[in-house]
Order: C-alpha cells, then sequence, then structure tokens
C-alpha cells in the first residue's frame, strides 16, 4: 500500500494536472473532470484520516539539510480534509456558477480550464503545505497558495479593479512571505535544521529563536489578513465568488492560522508573542466587525467578517492554554464549514436577482426557501446558536476568554455579538421583509452546496464525535501535548452559558438599535479608509513607480546617460570590491623591457592609437572600422605573445563582428545617423561625463590590474593538466581546456550565442525593428 | 553589405568569392577536427566557415545567400548544434558518470583513422561550430534580408510616388547605397 501522505499529495496534485489536460482536448469536459478529481482527493483525505500518521522523507538538497518531507498528523488532517471536502463543495458550485459567470461577462467558456487548473492548484498546494515538515517546503507551498490565488483573484482580467486586487494580494502575501523565509533562514542558523519537528525539541526559547518565530507568525498573520495587514481581503471580493468562498474558509486566509497553529509549540514560549497575538486578534475582530456592519455590498460584509472570525482564531492562539489552543483548532473548522456556505448564498443570491447590494435584496425566503435554509442553518451556526457546530466554538472562546480575566471576557462577549448583529443584518434583510427584486430560478448546483454545508454544521452540533475527534489530534499538535476536547450542552448556569445569553442578547440590540450608531460605524470606516493602512500600501505602490519611472527617464535620455547607467553602478561596486578585499602581497609591477618585445609593444601602440581615434572620429562607419582596428591590433599583440588560438579567434571574431557592425548602421535610418553625427555634446553635461569616463577607466584599470596581480596559478596546476591533455588525447591544451576541462562553462556561453540569434532572428522577422 | 547593385561589383571579387568558399570549408573543418591536436577550435573553425559563406553575400548580394542550402538553414543548424553540445553534456549522466565525462576515458584507447581519433569532445566541438556558424550566417543574413525589404520598400514609395505624382528620383537616390 502506498505511504496515506504521499497518496493525498499525489491525489490532490493530480487534479490540476489532469483537469488542465482535459481541457486541452475539450474544454466542456473541465467542469465534471474537476469534479471527479476533488471528489478523488476528498475521498483519499478521508481515507487518508482514518490512517495512522504518516511520514514521507526524501532527501531534495541534503548539503543544505533540505528535506523534502511530509508528515500527515492531525494538524495535517484536518486542514487536507477542509480544504479537499470544501475545495470539493466549491468545484460543485463552481461547476455552474463559472458557466454562467462567463456568459455575463461575453466571454469564452474555453477559460474555464484556466479557472479550475488554478482552484485546483489551490487545493492541491494547501494540502502540501499542511503536510510539509520542512521549513523551506512550507514556504514553497506557501508562495505556491499566494501564486494560485493571484490568478484566481484577477481571474476577470479585463476589468481593472480585479487585475488590481490580485496585485495588492500578491503583494501583501508575497512580500510578508519574505519574512517566513527570513524566520526559516534564521531558525537555520541557530538549529541547523530546517526540518520543524527537530527544532520544536531543540528550541531553547532563546531571544533569537524569538525573532525567527515572530517574522513567521508576521507572515502568517499578513496570510489571515489580521489588522493591520487586513485590507487586501475585502478587496478580494473582486474574485468570482467560488474563489472568495474558498479562499475565506480553506485555503489562503486559513493557511496563515494554520502555520501558526504549526509553529505554536515554538510561539507559547514566548509570552510577548502570546499578547502580541492576543492584542492583534481583538483588534482584527473589532475591526472587522465594526467596518461588517457598515458594508452595503452583500460579499464585503462577509469579507471583513472573515477578518473578525480569523480575530477570533489569532485572540484564542494568543490566550494560550489547553482550551485557547483547541478553542482556535475548534473554530477554524467550524468556521470554514459556515463561511463557505454563507459566500456561496451571496454567489447565489446574486446569480438569482442580479444584485450585488443588501439593500436592493430582500424577501428571497419565499422564492427560495431552500437557500434560505441552507444559509440559515449556516448563519446560525457563524452566530454561535445552539444545536450547531458554531455553538461550541464560542463555548470554548469564552471558557479561554474568561480564564483571563474579565475584561477578555467582556471583550469577548462584545466582540460576539457584533459578528451576531451583521450576519443577522446579512441573512434577514436577504431573505426576509419586502421582496426588492423578483429571482430567477437558478440551477439546483448553486444551492445544494449550501444547504448540504449548512447541515453540517447542525448535524456538528448534534453529533460531536467527528469534530471532536478531529480537532483533539490537530490541536495535539499545536499544543505539543495530548488534548483532549470536552464540549457538550449543558443546562446552567456556568459563565460560558451565560455569557452566550448576554452575547445573543446584545447582538440582538446592537442590530435593532443600528439606526442610532450607524453614523458613527460609518465614520470609522470611513476613517479607516483614509489613515488605514491600505493608504501606505498605495503611497509605497506610487514611490515605487515614481522611482522606476525617473530611474528610467534618466536612462534613456540619451546615449550618454544609458552608457553611464551601466558604467557607473559596475565602476562603484568594482570600486568598492578593491577596496575592502585585503591587500594582496604581491602585486603587480612593470618589468624590465629587452629588445625582444619591440614587436609586442608596437602592436600595443598601434591599438592605443586606434582607440584614441575611436574619440576623434566622428562618422558611424569610421567608428565601426576604428574600433574594430582596436580589436586586429589585440588579435596582434595576442600573436607575439605567443598564443597562436587566443589569436586565431580574435582575428576572426573581430572580423564578422565589424560585418555585424556594419550591417546593424545599415539598418539605422539615415537622418539620424546624420543627425547624431552632427550633435555635439552639450557643454554642461562635460563634467559629468568626465566622471563617468573616470570611474569607468578606474574600473577597467583595477580590474585589470587586480587580475595582474595575484599570485600566478600554481605550476602544478599547469603541470597537472599538461598531463591530462595527453591523457585525454589531446594536444592542444586550449581547445582541451574549452571542451573538456571547464566544458561547462563553454556549454553556457554557446547557448547564450544560440539565445541570441534566436532573440536576432525573431525580433527581425516579426518586423518590430524598423 | 547586401550588395544591391550586382552589376556594379567587380567580377573579381565574385571570382574570388567562388574560389575561396570551398577552401574555407575545408580549411573550418580541418581546424575544427584537428582542433584537439593543433590551433584552432570549433569555435575559429564555425567563424571562418561562416566568412566564407558571407563572401558569396557581399559578392552576389543577398539573394545569393538565400539560394546557397548551407546559408538558408543556418539558423537551424545553430540548434542543431546546441542540441549536440547538449547532449555531450548531459548524456553521461543517464550512465550515471558526470557532467561532461568524456569517451574514451583517460588513457583509454581511441579509435583512430589515420591521425583523427573519435573522441567525444570532437562531438562537442561539432556542436559549438555548428552553433556559432549558425550565429553568425543566421544573424547576419537576418540582417542583410531586413535591409534588402527596407529598400525595396523605399524603391516601391518612390516608384509610386514618381509615377502618381510625376516626382523626381534624383534627390533620395543617395540614401540607398551604403
Amino acid at each position: 500500500m502506498m505511504n496515506p501522505a504521499m497518496l493525498l499529495l499525489v491525489a490532490a496534485f493530480a487534479a490540476p494536472l489532469v483537469v488542465s489536460l482535459l481541457g486541452a482536448i475539450r474544454h466542456s469536459w473541465v467542469p465534471r473532470g474537476a469534479i471527479l478529481m476533488t471528489g478523488l482527493a476528498f475521498a483519499a483525505a478521508v481515507w487518508t484520516c482514518i490512517q495512522d500518521d504518516a511520514s514521507v522523507n526524501v532527501p531534495w538538497a541534503p548539503t543544505w539539510s533540505m528535506n523534502f518531507s511530509l508528515t500527515l498528523d492531525g494538524l495535517a488532517k484536518m486542514y487536507a480534509l477542509l480544504a479537499t471536502g470544501i475545495g470539493f463543495f466549491v468545484v460543485l458550485y463552481a461547476s455552474k456558477y463559472l458557466a454562467l459567470h462567463l456568459h455575463h461577462d461575453h466571454r469564452l467558456l474555453e477559460e474555464q480550464t484556466r479557472f479550475f487548473g488554478f482552484l485546483l492548484l489551490f487545493m492541491a498546494s494547501m494540502v502540501g503545505l499542511v503536510m510539509a515538515q520542512d521549513l523551506i517546503l512550507i514556504f514553497v507551498f506557501w508562495d505556491l497558495t499566494a501564486i494560485a490565488s493571484y490568478f484566481l483573484i484577477g481571474f476577470d482580467r479585463a476589468e481593472e479593479e480585479s487585475r488590481s486586487s490580485a496585485q495588492m494580494a500578491l503583494l501583501v502575501t508575497g512580500i510578508t512571505a519574505i519574512f517566513v523565509l527570513l524566520g526559516a533562514l534564521a531558525l537555520f542558523q541557530i538549529y541547523g535544521t530546517f526540518a520543524l519537528p527537530e527544532i520544536i525539541i531543540a528550541s531553547n526559547g532563546g531571544r533569537n529563536t524569538g525573532i525567527a518565530v515572530g517574522l513567521i507568525v508576521l507572515g502568517a498573520l499578513a496570510k489571515s489578513a489580521q489588522v493591520p495587514m487586513h485590507f487586501w481581503l475585502p478587496r478580494a471580493m473582486a474574485a468570482p465568488t467560488p474563489v472568495s468562498a474558498y479562499l475565506h474558509s480553506a485555503a489562503m486566509v486559513a493557511a496563515g492560522v494554520f502555520l501558526i497553529g504549526r509553529v505554536y509549540p515554538l510561539v507559547a514560549q514566548y509570552d510577548w508573542m502570546l499578547d502580541a497575538l492576543l492584542v492583534i486578534g481583538f483588534a482584527s475582530m473589532a475591526v472587522g466587525g465594526i467596518i461588517a456592519l457598515t458594508r452595503r455590498v452583500l460579499k464585503q460584509i462577509l469579507a471583513y467578517s472573515t477578518i473578525s472570525q480569523y480575530g477570533y482564531v489569532v485572540a484564542m492562539f494568543g490566550l494560550g492554554g489547553e482550551k485557547g489552543v483547541a478553542g482556535a483548532t475548534f473554530y477554524v473548522l467550524a468556521h470554514a464549514l459556515v463561511k463557505s456556505a454563507l459566500f456561496m448564498t451571496a454567489g447565489a443570491v446574486t446569480e438569482a436577482t442580479g444584485k450585488k447590494n443588501l439593500p436592493d435584496v430582500g424577501g428571497l425566503m419565499r422564492r427560495m426557501p431552500l437557500l434560505a435554509a441552507g444559509s440559515g442553518m449556516a448563519a446560525a451556526g457563524l452566530i454561535a446558536l445552539p444545536l450547531t457546530i458554531g455553538f461550541f466554538k464560542d463555548e470554548l472562546f469564552f471558557a479561554a476568554a474568561y480564564e483571563r480575566g474579565m475584561t477578555l471576557a467582556v471583550m469577548s462577549v462584545v466582540g460576539a455579538s457584533l459578528t451576531l448583529a451583521y450576519i443577522l443584518r446579512f441573512w434577514r434583510q436577504t431573505f426576509m421583509g419586502v421582496l426588492r427584486t423578483e429571482p430567477e430560478p437558478i440551477s439546483g448546483y448553486l444551492v445544494w452546496p449550501v444547504v448540504v454545508l449548512g447541515i453540517a454544521s447542525v448535524v456538528g452540533g448534534l453529533w460531536t464525535v467527528p469534530a471532536i475527534w478531529i480537532v483533539d489530534r490537530a490541536a495535539s499538535v499545536s499544543a505539543d501535548a495530548p488534548i483532549h476536547l470536552h464540549i457538550a450542552y449543558h443546562l446552567d448556569a456556568r459563565h460560558e452559558n451565560v455569557m452566550a445569553i448576554a452575547t445573543w442578547v446584545a447582538g440582538l440590540l446592537i442590530y435593532l438599535t443600528r439606526r442610532i450608531w450607524w453614523p458613527a460605524a460609518l465614520g470609522v470606516a470611513h476613517l479607516g479608509s483614509y489613515f488605514g493602512p491600505a493608504r501606505l500600501y498605495y503611497a509605497g505602490m506610487r514611490g515605487l513607480n515614481q522611482l522606476s519611472d525617473s530611474v528610467h527617464r534618466i536612462e534613456v535620455r540619451d546615449l550618454r546617460s544609458r552608457v553611464a547607467t551601466i558604467l557607473m553602478p559596475a565602476g562603484l561596486l568594482v570600486g568598492l570590491a578593491v577596496i575592502v578585499t585585503p591587500n594582496s602581497t604581491s602585486s603587480f609591477a612593470v618589468g624590465a623591457l629587452g629588445r625582444d618585445d619591440i614587436p609586442l609593444i608596437t602592436m600595443l601602440v598601434a591599438s592605443v592609437v586606434s582607440a584614441f581615434v575611436v574619440i576623434v572620429v566622428r562618422d558611424h562607419f569610421r567608428l565601426a572600422i576604428s574600433l574594430s582596428s582596436v580589436g586586429f591590433s589585440l588579435a596582434g599583440v595576442y600573436a607575439f605573445m605567443g598564443a597562436p588560438d587566443v589569436t586565431l579567434v580574435a582575428l576572426v571574431v573581430e572580423t564578422v563582428l565589424s560585418m555585424f557592425m556594419i550591417g546593424m548602421l545599415v539598418l539605422m535610418p539615415r537622418p539620424i545617423l546624420r543627425f547624431e553625427t552632427e550633435v555635439r555634446a552639450e557643454r554642461r553635461y562635460l563634467r559629468r561625463d568626465a566622471i563617468v569616463a573616470v570611474v569607468a577607466a578606474g574600473m577597467a584599470f583595477f580590474v585589470a590590474w587586480g587580475a595582474l596581480s595575484r599570485p600566478s596559478p600554481s605550476t602544478e596546476v599547469i603541470d597537472s593538466q599538461t598531463v591530462l591533455t595527453a591523457a585525454v588525447h589531446g594536444k592542444d591544451i586550449v581547445t582541451v581546456i574549452l571542451a573538456d576541462f571547464r566544458g561547462f562553462d563553454t556549454l553556457g556561453e554557446v547557448t547564450v550565442i544560440a539565445l541570441t540569434l534566436l532573440g536576432v532572428i525573431s525580433l527581425l522577422r516579426t518586423g518590430r525593428l524598423r | 553589405m547586401p550588395a544591391l547593385n550586382p552589376q556594379k561589383h567587380a567580377g573579381m571579387l565574385q571570382s574570388g568569392a567562388r574560389i575561396i568558399l570551398l577552401p574555407s570549408w575545408v580549411i573550418a573543418i580541418a581546424i575544427m577536427l584537428k582542433g584537439y591536436a593543433d590551433v584552432g577550435d570549433g569555435f575559429s573553425a564555425g567563424v571562418i566557415a561562416a566568412l566564407g559563406v558571407l563572401l558569396q553575400g557581399l559578392a552576389f548580394g543577398t539573394d545569393e545567400l538565400e539560394q546557397i542550402t548551407l546559408s538558408r538553414i543556418a539558423p537551424i543548424l545553430s540548434f542543431v548544434g546546441l542540441g549536440l553540445a547538449l547532449l555531450t553534456a548531459f548524456v553521461p549522466i543517464l550512465f550515471g558518470e558526470n557532467l561532461f565525462t568524456h569517451w574514451p576515458g583517460i588513457n583509454e584507447h581511441a579509435v583512430h583513422f589515420g591521425v583523427l581519433e573519435f573522441i567525444t569532445p570532437v562531438v562537442f566541438d561539432i556542436g559549438v561550430f555548428l552553433i556559432v556558424y549558425g550565429f553568425c550566417v543566421g544573424g547576419l543574413h537576418a540582417i542583410a534580408r531586413e535591409e534588402v525589404r527596407q529598400v525595396r520598400l523605399r524603391d516601391r514609395g518612390r516608384y509610386l510616388r514618381s509615377t502618381t505624382r510625376g516626382g523626381s528620383l534624383a534627390d533620395e537616390s543617395g540614401e540607398v547605397r551604403l
């Protein structure tokens, strides 16, 4: 039997491959193929879930102690189940939704292939991420999710908003991913390994470890859209609805809290980090909750809700302890089920009515009872009504918060009541009240996934055994200690229950009094959009653009500045290298000149003279000729130095190079050449040109000087190569070095030649050079 | 470079170019095959062979380059050469050897034909030869073809202008020649 971890990985990554191949054959098969492949991946996840933990460990780059190591532990099982299970329902939903979406936008159905390919790649990289045990491997899968999400968010590429949202998501999560990499490298510096389990065992709780882990957690928080790096998530709503449903519940955003769960044994050693998580979690709860109350677009309400919900999770990780970790893990599970259902509800409502805003819809209960029931169950789960799985997520949250004192308890009640208020607003104004827009009938594929997930949320609330089984194993990994979850309904006045009732009352009150606080909440939202971190992001983007533009402008102003932009940095870098390099013991000295050197010196003088001619002549043709005479004189120098191989190459290359130069000159428009010949260097640039010339010449001088000053290669190397030359059937050591000893260098060089030819020909043949 | 007006070129250049084509290739191939034993290698051999062919273009005009098979297929030859070079580099890996392991190995007997030895470095050198030859001929041919195309466009424009408006050719005739 195949290793379960490997089986799951293969099943997950087979999905995007198979679907892309299907798309190449016949794109109408793609949705069904995607359903089949995600179904298989889900089945594989379920089957592997009930197996024992399994590991795969293949040395990948053993010299850097990097291993392709996967472990299917409790944590991986839970997230893999979510990624494939929610993925399955999302794909079911998308199989009908996407065709409608493309039809609305007058786009070709063929684009389905791209969509499902990336969606399944998203799923596969999540599955890989949750099993990865090597920090570098984690980083690779981490970035793979970012790349997949970029293409999915920017799927409607004709729209500017969708493109810029995709870019923002990629930049925010991609730049912060660098922190994850930095943290990984720092941990490698400290512990000499990338293997996370080994690091956890060896960790000493030192300050440096703390900083490294903090960097990783920073990346994770950005991925989970926590304050202040939350602003990309609402913008990511530009994606088609199935993507949002997936991204918010089981993929991208979940990846962030997953990573915190994965490194939690390290995080828990630092109180300051737990406190920071607590603060960030509660801040996200508040920001997400308040803004969600004010949003009018259906999907935006849910997007801000996600920020707030993951705030709960982060806060619970911050609360720590057995209850905190178990609660955070449980929360992710419960939230994934209901949030994907709610997103799909929003998509279905928009498909049926054509409206995206909450005020434009209403009273859909009668027309779409099934959807109302399904999403009602999901909404009940999110606002933690009893008899749903969501009830326990809040119970655990309250219990963990209460342990830490009254202040946190009150804050958690307030946060939870915000959730209740905006979800109540979302569901009630969609399905109850006056019918605003008559819905059109929609496919069952858009409704049934919602219903099934809603039922799952209720079943999870009635029969808690499977959820407990999964969460126990997952939380035990995060806590690095066995955890046993105790959840049940208690009909007594224990503080969790009291807090729950307080939440419902407060939430209902907030909802009912919404007219009173509405302006204040709106003010907070506006304040956020004016002074929030998004502004910083835009300012940064603008600044980068301007910087790049100004450098570009300097570079392309004229030929002199273009040459200067190459020569100046090169010269300065070489100068820096000369300064920092320790003085070599034997610096080069010019030896005595004898009579034998006269031919050599003659050729050198010839090349110097032709080099000076290059400065003087103005006509391009003469310029080319004098440049090649520099080359020919140098070939003469090689000849007198007794290097026939180099001489031959120099001669033939110089010949063909002159032909190329003259050929290119003929291609240029004659008037421009004539104009360039006339033009005189402007006086004000004289000083600048002089500086550039001195720096560049200094660079060339130092390079030559440095090469000459190097201790000459020991005669042993030369001798051994001479002996070897004979042994490998050669008599000409130069050719042997080129084709054998340093063959790989030659291969690289000739590859460049071949690719240049490809470039020349494709430029000329497509007529772009005119 | 492009000989746009073959009548103007001296017959000496043309006959010289024809006479030199075959010897240039003989020399190139000799330099390449003997590269392991004497001065020169695939690189210089490639350029020499290319110069021999390019001389035909210089003497007879760009159209002549289209006629010569060896110049028409030069870009393809270049990539055939790249394939050869890559094969000699990477095939040893399939046999569990290091990159660029050549056969026969050190101090092993090599099959030879006269003084010519059959060894894999020569195959690599042939690859280099083809790449360089293809680059020189293919690149310059592409440039020359573009020049001719531009000149023809210009001539056609001038012809059209002269027939429709009765303009004169004289003022721009200097622009065409190098």
